[in-house]
């Protein structure tokens, strides 16, 4: 998983270390097989005339080699993206394979040399896409980019997915991962309870504040979060700012810039989150919960809203009842903000892979591009209820309400929708912020507190000389 | 890694307690301390047991009852489909690796543990002394602090993920636990027997093999147990140690790790029924040897 | 000693210490080494840096606070262990009713030893998964509806800062005092008949023998058992990483050594750093047990 609130779901350290010591491990590894892979006459397929209709020049009776990350997404749309693949090369074989341990099954076949030709590289135990890239595993993929688009063929690929695809691609500065699935970030509710009880999501603060009075006075908790993994509310926290100051606002914290927490965007933020704490619209005891159980609450109809990002109503089916709706909505606007209330946050997830020693790295690239088909994506969608990075794929498509609103919210934001990756850049700043976060929801700092506390710890990653500054663009 | 046992008290016998007359020694059946003593003992079993029969009983739940506003009411149906689930997510997989790595890495610790336990606490040599405390720092040595270096270790032997790589290494950490007990067990057994068995002409390995060891049965037994029982619940290890062949215990943590992509937390329940079930029943089975192994050797 | 006998000696050693010395001792060499380095743990690449992590480590409040709490159940766990401990062992031994035979242990004793010991047969995550979910935080949670029905007011537990900690030392003391309850009621048993019925002979009571004969009899099982838990005390790290927000939070206020170690070797990738905490843990543990082993050295009693 690549969303940046992963690292708050491992509970257990342990796996996270497994997954450096892998790196570690596989590093070497990975670069011995790099380094004497050389000579076993792999072609990595391909060979036939390349045509826009091929243009990686795919030869079609050469088998092709899937292993799919089967988490919350499942792996059922792979197998429709497979038959589309078959149904242009009728002549190949395709090899599935829906697993959840990524790095432990596919570490020995890359270094024994034989990777599969496409890899969702995502979960708890993915491969470390840095080691990856760094040895040299990776397909480059400017070539999948630039080809002809399946749709329109008078389009490049590059130019038919979300702008934050070709962004999240790059490794080490190339494009080697595909970043398939759009994850929107949102508050999140039940809309049959809101219409029995003539609520609207509001827009303003004190709309806002207003209709979490009445809420409250209905018996129901206004706000649910995950207090466990403070992420979460961090997650309406900094909506909120961003939406308040601008992308800059954002900008400026990824890039560590001095005073970037300071900012008064920021500090009105952190002063909403404690009028609500301050208020009692937060559930009691929701601190302490984790996401399943805080979840749990909200789908009981404990709590009126809670924060998460689009896998919501996927992780919740099990427990949801089943009239039960979820729906996205924004975070509401604070007085004097600069974006408007209908945008979001948003990330791209599920690290699709070609390795450069697969034994038909034409047919993977071939079908990426299959994938990146709105066909393709319009059917992740419908069997995930997630949206993708391909745009307008979903236009037409009898979706779930979870994954239509998000769908609804992601192109009211448009242009405005934005990304953060202080998080997953800098993972020795990322944990004690979150820290820092629930204690804010907490009520146990002051928003001059909460600024103060953050840029230090986001001065101390700027001086750090360990640290492996990065850039945005 | 593992529990500890202390075995140099003087006598084992499961006798009942000491027998203390009384100053003033009437028989009253009820007796204020009596009640006192019952209702101490039962508030801390029940404190003890409620909370796994409790997780017993949350395996047959679904989520929603689990974290519902009753957490203490029974379920509504049954889902044994719970324990069918946590099957299919490898827990029988995790549970027969482990079982595997266990039974090797006990039989090893326990053989070369009472080798050198033997050979140290019944040999004059140079370096008795030195390799002695070599062991017995090794149950204050942090694990956390070795964990990289071992990994690459490990890895150098290509033995990643792999039962031997495993067993090897739980025989090493369980060394210096057993080596220090069962040296402790050695030094009161008679030295008359060995000596006569020296005379008669057996070899040194003989004496140990045919006359010692048998005669360390009960210490065996006792740290034996300690260490299926270490080994068994040992997380840290193989948690880095053996990624693509998880044991139990770190099944456990997979399945917790992914509640993220399918919310169910009857399973996880379930699963934990089932990692428990196995050491509860060697518990049970043994229970006595594991408590009078703490008591320790009745020969002097 | 005969002749051959090196021969011998060496032939069961090889194997044990060869293991020994590859898997266990070489490591925690090699650890040495690499606090002296800026490892990352993570490319194969890094400097000699001598002493400069731990000077940084000198400054690092997060580990003088991880430092403290290790500090605090370093404290709380053999207290109250081996307070709970004794007293239960006393209670099964001499809290049954007395009768012309003396006084004996309580019916049931085998009962609550078999429970008490439950515990220990478990592992740390299967112990951490139900307490955490124990010890929820909500009103709802099941200790806080059990004590709510009984008019105990709830607890937000491991979500508050101020208690977090000693909640994850009420599982620590939880799951300890089964094994030294078996540990000190076995070496109560093993304390002569006799040395009790001079006593009372002497017209000492039950509580006076037990302070006056009990106690000093079991000294050096207590002695040892708190070097034990001492250890346990010191590490704490599986039930932290399991139990609590963040893990270590709510805002470090339960984390601990080992964390930190953890943190900073695998997520932050400063594998040299943790190195060096690891190195510090090592030496804190070594003089621990050195000064509990001397200051409550006394001498052995014999009977």
């Amino acid at each position: 998983m690549t969303t940046p609130d992963n690292l708050s779901r491992r509970l257990f350290l342990q796996r996270a270390a497994v997954g450096t010591l892998l790196a570690t491990g596989g590093s070497t590894l990975l670069s011995a097989c790099a380094s004497g892979g050389s000579d076993d006459g792999n072609t990595g397929g391909g060979g036939a005339e390349q045509t826009t209709e091929n243009p990686f020049g795919v030869k079609a009776a050469d088998p092709l080699d899937v292993v799919i990350f089967k988490g919350g997404y499942g792996d059922d749309y792979a197998k429709a993206h497979e038959e589309l693949y078959k149904k242009k090369f009728p002549e190949t074989t395709i090899k599935h394979a829906g697993i959840t341990d990524i790095t432990p099954q596919l570490q020995p076949r890359f270094n024994g040399g034989n990777p599969p030709d496409v890899i969702d590289n995502s979960g708890a135990s993915l491969l470390p896409m840095s080691t990856l890239a760094s040895s040299g595993q990776l397909a480059d993929l400017t070539a999948l980019f630039d080809a002809p688009s399946i749709d329109d063929p008078n389009k490049k690929v590059r130019d038919t997915v979300e702008p934050i695809t070709l962004e999240a691609a790059m490794l080490e500065g190339k494009p080697l991962v595909l970043d398939y699935v759009l994850t929107v970030y949102a508050l999140w509710y039940n809309k049959p309870l809101f219409a029995k009880n003539g609520w609207e999501p509001a827009k303003t603060w004190t709309e806002f504040l207003a209709l979490c009075e009445e809420i409250k006075k209905a018996g129901i908790a206004p706000l649910a979060h995950q207090g466990k993994h403070p992420y979460y509310i961090g997650q309406v926290l900094m909506d909120m700012a961003v939406k308040h100051g601008g992308h800059e606002v954002i900008k400026a914290i990824d890039s560590l810039e001095p005073n970037a927490w300071k900012h008064e965007s920021i500090k009105a933020a952190a002063e909403a989150i404690l009028e609500l704490k301050g208020k009692g619209y937060m559930m009691q005891g929701t601190e302490g919960l984790d996401h399943i159980q805080s979840q749990t609450a909200w789908n009981q109809g404990k709590a009126a809203f809670i924060p998460s990002g689009s896998w919501l109503e996927n992780e919740q089916k099990p427990v949801a009842p089943k009239d039960f709706e979820t729906t996205a909505t924004f975070t509401p606007l604070l007085d004097g903000s600069k974006l408007p209330v209908d945008c979001t946050e948003i990330s791209a997830g599920e690290n699709f892979i070609v390795p450069e020693k697969a034994k038909n790295k034409a047919g993977g690239l071939e079908y990426l591009r299959i994938m990146l088909s709105k066909e393709a994506a319009g059917k992740f969608t419908e069997l995930t209820g997630s949206p993708t990075v391909v745009k307008g794929a979903a236009e037409g498509l009898k979706l779930s309400p979870g994954a239509s609103s998000a769908n609804a919210l992601l192109e009211s934001g448009g242009e405005n929708n934005w990304t953060t990756y202080f998080a997953t850049w800098y993972s020795t700043m990322d944990k004690p912020i979150r820290s820092v976060y629930g204690e804010l929801a907490a009520a146990r700092i002051t928003a001059d507190e909460f600024c103060a506390r953050a840029q230090k710890l986001a001065d101390d990653t700027a001086k750090d000389p360990a640290t492996k500054k990065q850039t945005r663009s | 890694m593992t529990v500890p046992v202390q075995i140099d008290v003087e006598d084992t016998s499961a006798k009942p307690a000491p027998a203390v007359r009384p100053a003033g020694g009437k028989d009253r059946a009820f007796s204020p301390v009596n009640v006192f003593s019952h209702t101490v003992l039962i508030a801390w079993s029940v404190l003890v047991v409620v909370p796994f029969l409790w997780a017993v009983i949350a395996s047959v739940k679904s989520t929603g009852e689990i974290f519902g506003d009753n957490p203490w009411a029974l379920p509504k149906e049954l889902l044994w489909d719970n324990y069918a689930k946590a099957w299919d997510k490898g827990v029988g997989d995790y549970l027969f690796n482990s079982l595997v790595v266990v039974a090797g890495g006990v039989f090893g610790t326990m053989l070369f543990g009472s080798m050198v336990a033997y050979v140290l606490a019944r040999y004059e040599f140079p370096g008795n002394r030195f390799v002695y405390y070599l062991f017995a720092a090794g149950m204050m040595f942090p694990t956390f602090l070795a964990i990289v270096p071992l990994f690459f270790v490990v890895k150098g032997f290509g033995m990643v993920s792999t039962y031997q790589g495993l067993i090897l290494v739980y025989i090493a950490y369980s060394l210096p636990f057993t080596v220090f007990f069962m040296h402790a067990f050695f030094r009161t057994l008679p030295t008359s027997i060995a000596e006569a068995a020296l005379v008669d002409g057996a070899s040194h390995a003989g004496t140990f093999f045919r006359v010692m060891l048998p005669m360390a049965k009960p210490g065996l037994i006792s740290v034996g147990i300690f260490n299926v029982l270490g080994q068994f619940n040992q997380f840290v290890l193989p948690s880095f140690l053996s990624p693509e062949r998880p044991v139990l215990s770190q099944g456990i943590a997979t399945l917790l790790g992914s509640q993220r992509y399918e919310n169910d937390w009857g399973t996880l329940f379930a699963a934990l029924t089932i990692a428990m079930v196995p050491v509860i029943a060697v518990y049970l089975v043994f229970y006595r040897q594991v408590q009078a192994g703490l008591t320790g050797a009745t020969l002097k | 000693m005969r002749h051959g006998s090196y021969r011998f000696v060496a032939s069961f050693l090889a194997i044990p210490l060869a293991l020994y010395a590859i898997f266990v001792i070489s490591p925690f060499v090699q650890a040495f080494y690499y606090s002296l380095t800026d490892w990352t743990g993570i490319s194969p690449d890094f400097k000699f840096v001598g002493f400069d992590n731990f000077r940084t480590l000198a400054n690092d409040s997060v580990f003088r606070q991880a430092l403290g709490h290790n500090l605090i159940l370093l404290i709380g766990l053999p207290l109250a262990t081996i307070f709970l401990a004794l007293v239960f062992a006393y209670l099964l031994n001499v809290g049954g009713r007395a009768n012309a035979a003396g006084v004996q242990g309580v019916r049931g004793n085998g009962f609550y030893k078999l429970a008490f010991f439950l515990p220990q047969v478990l592992s740390v995550p299967v112990i951490a998964v139900i307490w955490a979910t124990v010890m929820t935080s909500t009103d709802s949670g099941l200790l806080n509806s059990v004590t709510k029905a009984i008019g105990l007011g709830t607890s937000e537990y491991l979500a508050n800062p101020d208690i977090a900690l000693y909640c994850v030392l009420w599982v620590l003391i939880w799951g300890s005092v089964g094994f030294y309850l078996v540990l000190f009621n076995a070496a109560m048993s093993g304390i002569p008949k006799d040395i009790f019925e001079a006593a009372i002979i002497d017209g000492a009571t039950r509580l006076s023998t037990f302070f006056r004969i009990t106690l000093p009899l079991l000294w050096d099982t207590i002695q040892t058992s708190w070097v034990y838990l001492a250890i346990l005390a010191l590490d704490a790290y599986a039930l932290v990483a399991v139990m609590t927000a963040g893990p270590g939070g709510p805002d470090n206020s339960t984390t601990v050594m080992g964390l930190q170690i953890a943190d900073n070797g695998f997520q932050y990738g400063r594998a040299g750093y943790a190195s060096a905490m690891g190195v510090v843990l090592f030496f804190l543990t070594l003089i621990i047990a050195a000064v509990m082993l001397r200051a409550t050295r006394r001498d052995r009693i014999e009977y």
